[in-house]
């Protein structure tokens, strides 16, 4: 099937796919964060900066939000004081996919779905979908279940990995840049874990399916 | 870096991406965060954040938790957004610290918006609804088990 041609020739991938999605895995990795070298600028709670600090009364020194505040306004300060790193964070991803980082990352992991999830290598590109938006990972579900390229067990399994944590990438890195300044381990932590989980989930439908079967006299799912 | 991309270059991904991100922190995060703030005075001024504190510090103790931050998991199961507010809200009022922010993190997307989900995931799979139940409690197991393994990794740091 393949041409003669390099195969990524037309899929969108380049070499510096890889290199942007390798960025982006340091860049939010925080290994650099701490380094005083020219090279913490490539980290982003580095680049992300700080808020100018207010003197209060009290002696402290405050960002803008200040102390003791609650409520709705409280609430306005708070999401006012989390745009910066929302607005930086999305930069960055755009960046990574418009340079076909997130492609790169489906072709590394097309190979794997079968062994680690056991669904086709072609719900590479669904599973992407799905880490950046809910919507276009389901819809891309349905598709191919309609074309045939899944079957009803494998539609349930590939469900149940985009359900838990859907959305990822987007979710994570808009409400959870939020947080990012505040978490006490490196930023990739939590999201690798989150990533990992996804799998287990989908293992744990895939074995409670084959469960099913055995049970209904191993009538397998057309 | 420095590669030129045929249709957009770096500079122009970049500010596109930008502009995402104001229009879902503007449209999306905040109304969620300010949501939630509301919802954590509520249950402050109604005295029914020291109860659920009190009703679920057993449990939430298995994490090594305070029992408020059932909050957070019982928003997340609505909106992932407001988790993240509700967390930040009880950081604000020093019921929840650092350290507790960083093992509820990944909880707030393994359990985040089933709510949502159920329509907008399963619904649009058109996966066979009798699955539902125990797709969201392997969901909120996911959720569980990540804050036990963030709880031993946290100790690395």
């Amino acid at each position: 099937m393949d041409e003669k041609k390099p195969v990524q020739q037309d899929d969108g991938i380049r070499w510096y796919s890889y290199v942007a999605l390798l960025f982006a895995i340091v860049f939010f990795s925080g290994v650099l964060s701490t380094s005083k070298e020219w090279y913490s600028v490539f980290d982003f709670t580095v680049l992300n900066g700080s808020f100018g600090k207010i003197a209060a009364a009290t002696g402290k020194a405050l960002t803008f939000r200040g102390a003791g505040g609650n409520g709705a306004q409280d609430g306005f300060a708070f999401a006012l004081s989390l745009l910066p790193a929302v607005i930086f964070a999305l930069g960055v991803v755009n960046v990574v996919e418009g340079l076909g980082g997130l492609k790169a990352a489906q072709k590394l992991l097309s190979p794997l779905l079968r062994p680690l999830l056991g669904i086709p290598g072609a719900c590479g590109l669904g599973m992407i979908a799905s880490y950046q938006s809910t919507d276009a990972g389901a819809g891309m579900i349905k598709a191919m279940y309609n074309e045939g390229i899944i079957n009803d067990d494998e539609k349930t399994i590939f469900a149940m990995y985009q359900f838990s944590g859907d959305g990822t990438i987007t979710n994570f890195f808009s409400s959870g840049a939020a947080l990012f300044s505040i978490l006490v381990t490196p930023i990739i932590l939590p999201f690798g874990l989150i990533m990992i989980f996804k799998f287990f989930g989908a293992n744990l439908m895939r074995l409670y399916l084959k469960y099913e079967h055995k049970k209904n006299g191993s009538k397998e799912a057309a | 870096m420095g590669e030129q991309a045929k249709k957009k270059n770096i500079i122009d991904l970049f500010i596109e991406g930008c502009r995402k991100g104001w229009n879902t922190g503007i449209s999306n995060m905040m109304p969620n965060v300010i949501m939630a703030f509301i919802l954590i005075k509520a249950l402050n001024v109604t005295g029914l954040l020291k109860l659920l504190g009190s009703v679920f510090a057993p449990v939430m103790a298995l994490w090594g938790l305070p029992g408020e931050a059932v909050t957070v998991l019982v928003s997340a199961f609505m909106s992932m957004g407001g988790a993240i507010g509700a967390a930040a809200g009880l950081l604000g009022s020093n019921v929840l610290n650092a350290k507790d922010v960083t093992v509820l993190m990944p909880a707030i997307y393994l359990m985040g918006s089933m709510v949502q989900y159920l329509g907008r995931c399963l619904g649009t799979a058109e996966v066979n609804s009798k699955y539902y139940g125990i797709m969201v409690g392997i969901a909120i197991l996911n959720a569980l088990l990540a804050m036990w393994v963030m709880k031993i990794l946290i100790v690395m740091f």
